[in-house]
């Protein structure tokens, strides 16, 4: 039995070599790296709950949450861990603000579009209409009277000259004949105003007599 | 169609009218009752010239434009009987510019002619009478003509 001990000796001193502690500290670190890998799954299980805390985070946010289970996989769970959560936590609420004030300010400035597309539209509307009733203007001059006032060039002739003025389309000639005698220091009343031999009466209007832009007018005076 | 000729023709020189013409003339086609406007007649008025014995007379005279215008020029008709001696009973006014075979020429606008009859008043051609009334009083009694001329002048005042 000896000689099989000893013969088996070389063999336990090998074994006796290794320290028995060792197995004993192994056993340890067993139960150490089980403990570590139940702490690592408390770990796994509370961080999805901290992922889903912070609801359908960003990318960075879940890199954030990779690389921690890496140091985890390495390391034991170092207790800054749970601030670090924290932190986080802290962090995604911060980004939450950060987020629904940019979606604030995505919102405002879609409705600011909103509003310049609603101006340049009504713009538009505005120019086709008044593009619209300035060729009805210009085609229907004679015969429709247009949308807005149309001004028109009337040269009003004396036997000196022309004298030419404007006025709205819609104006009354009263105007006119007021400011040509201003213009000529002669009494109103003295002067008789003609458009094709026709005298032209003060209520009257170019657009009533069928006018165009630089038209001739005839100014007479009376001899009397 | 020459008549889209002579009508493009008048409205042409409508246009040009209505922005310039001489003081106191007057040249408008005329309206017809329906509203229309006939190119082919115009309605004027020639005021006689200052200075001479046709001044403050508006004398109308009516344009009758043919389908061969401008090739061939308008007839100018002054009411009938009108007293002039280059003014046939009927009221056409007799002149080498409104001569087809004489001095008509396509280019002669109707303010041109115009002028040229309101000339004639006051210049009359004893060589190409066109009445007997005017012509013999014209080269015989010369304070007879005036006074008639002068008579003439009242009987067509300025209408406004």
């Amino acid at each position: 039995m000896a000689d099989s001990t000893e013969e088996l000796e070389p063999l336990f001193d090998y074994s006796r070599v290794q320290p028995f502690d060792v197995v004993c500290i192994d056993d340890e670190d067993d139960v150490d790296s089980s403990q570590a890998f139940s702490s690592n799954k408390r770990r796994k299980i509370s961080e999805p709950i901290v992922v889903e805390d912070a609801e359908e985070n960003t990318k960075v946010i879940k890199i954030v949450d990779c690389e921690e289970n890496k140091e985890l996989d390495w390391l034991p769970p170092p207790p800054k861990v749970s601030g670090d959560v924290q932190k986080l936590l802290g962090d995604n609420s911060t980004i939450k603000e950060l987020r629904l004030r940019k979606q604030e300010l995505v919102t405002f400035a879609k409705s600011a579009e909103d509003v310049l597309r609603a101006v340049e539209e009504s713009a538009k509307r505005e120019i086709g209409s008044s593009m619209q009733s300035s060729l009805e203007a210009v085609t229907d001059q004679p015969s429709k009277p247009p949308c807005e006032r149309v001004k028109i060039v009337i040269s009003v002739q004396d036997k000196d000259g022309h004298k030419q003025f404007r006025m709205y389309m819609d104006d009354k000639f009263e105007r006119l004949f007021k400011m040509y005698a201003d213009k000529v220091k002669l009494d109103i009343q003295n002067l008789v105003f003609c458009f094709d031999g026709d005298k032209i009466s003060p209520a009257a209007t170019p657009d009533g007599l069928g006018m165009e832009d630089e038209d001739i007018i005839e100014v007479h005076v009376k001899s009397s | 169609m020459s008549g889209g000729i002579a009508r493009g023709r008048l409205a042409e020189e409508r246009k040009a009218w209505r922005k310039n013409h001489p003081h106191g003339f007057v040249a408008k086609p005329e309206t017809l009752p329906d509203g229309t406007v006939n190119l082919m007649v115009w309605h004027c008025t020639i005021p006689g010239k200052p200075g001479t014995d046709w001044e403050g007379g508006y004398f109308p005279l009516t344009l009758h434009f043919s389908e061969d215008y401008p090739s061939k020029p308008p007839k100018c008709k002054f009411p009938q009987g009108f007293f002039h001696p280059n003014v046939y009973p009927s009221g056409t006014v007799c002149l080498s510019i409104l001569n087809e075979d004489s001095g008509w020429r396509p280019a002669i606008t109707v303010k041109q002619i115009l002028v040229g009859i309101q000339d004639l008043l006051d210049q009359p051609n004893p060589a190409d009478p066109a009445q007997t009334e005017g012509y013999h009083l014209f080269i015989q009694d010369a304070v007879e003509y005036k006074k008639r001329v002068r008579q003439q002048a009242r009987q067509y005042p300025a209408i406004v």
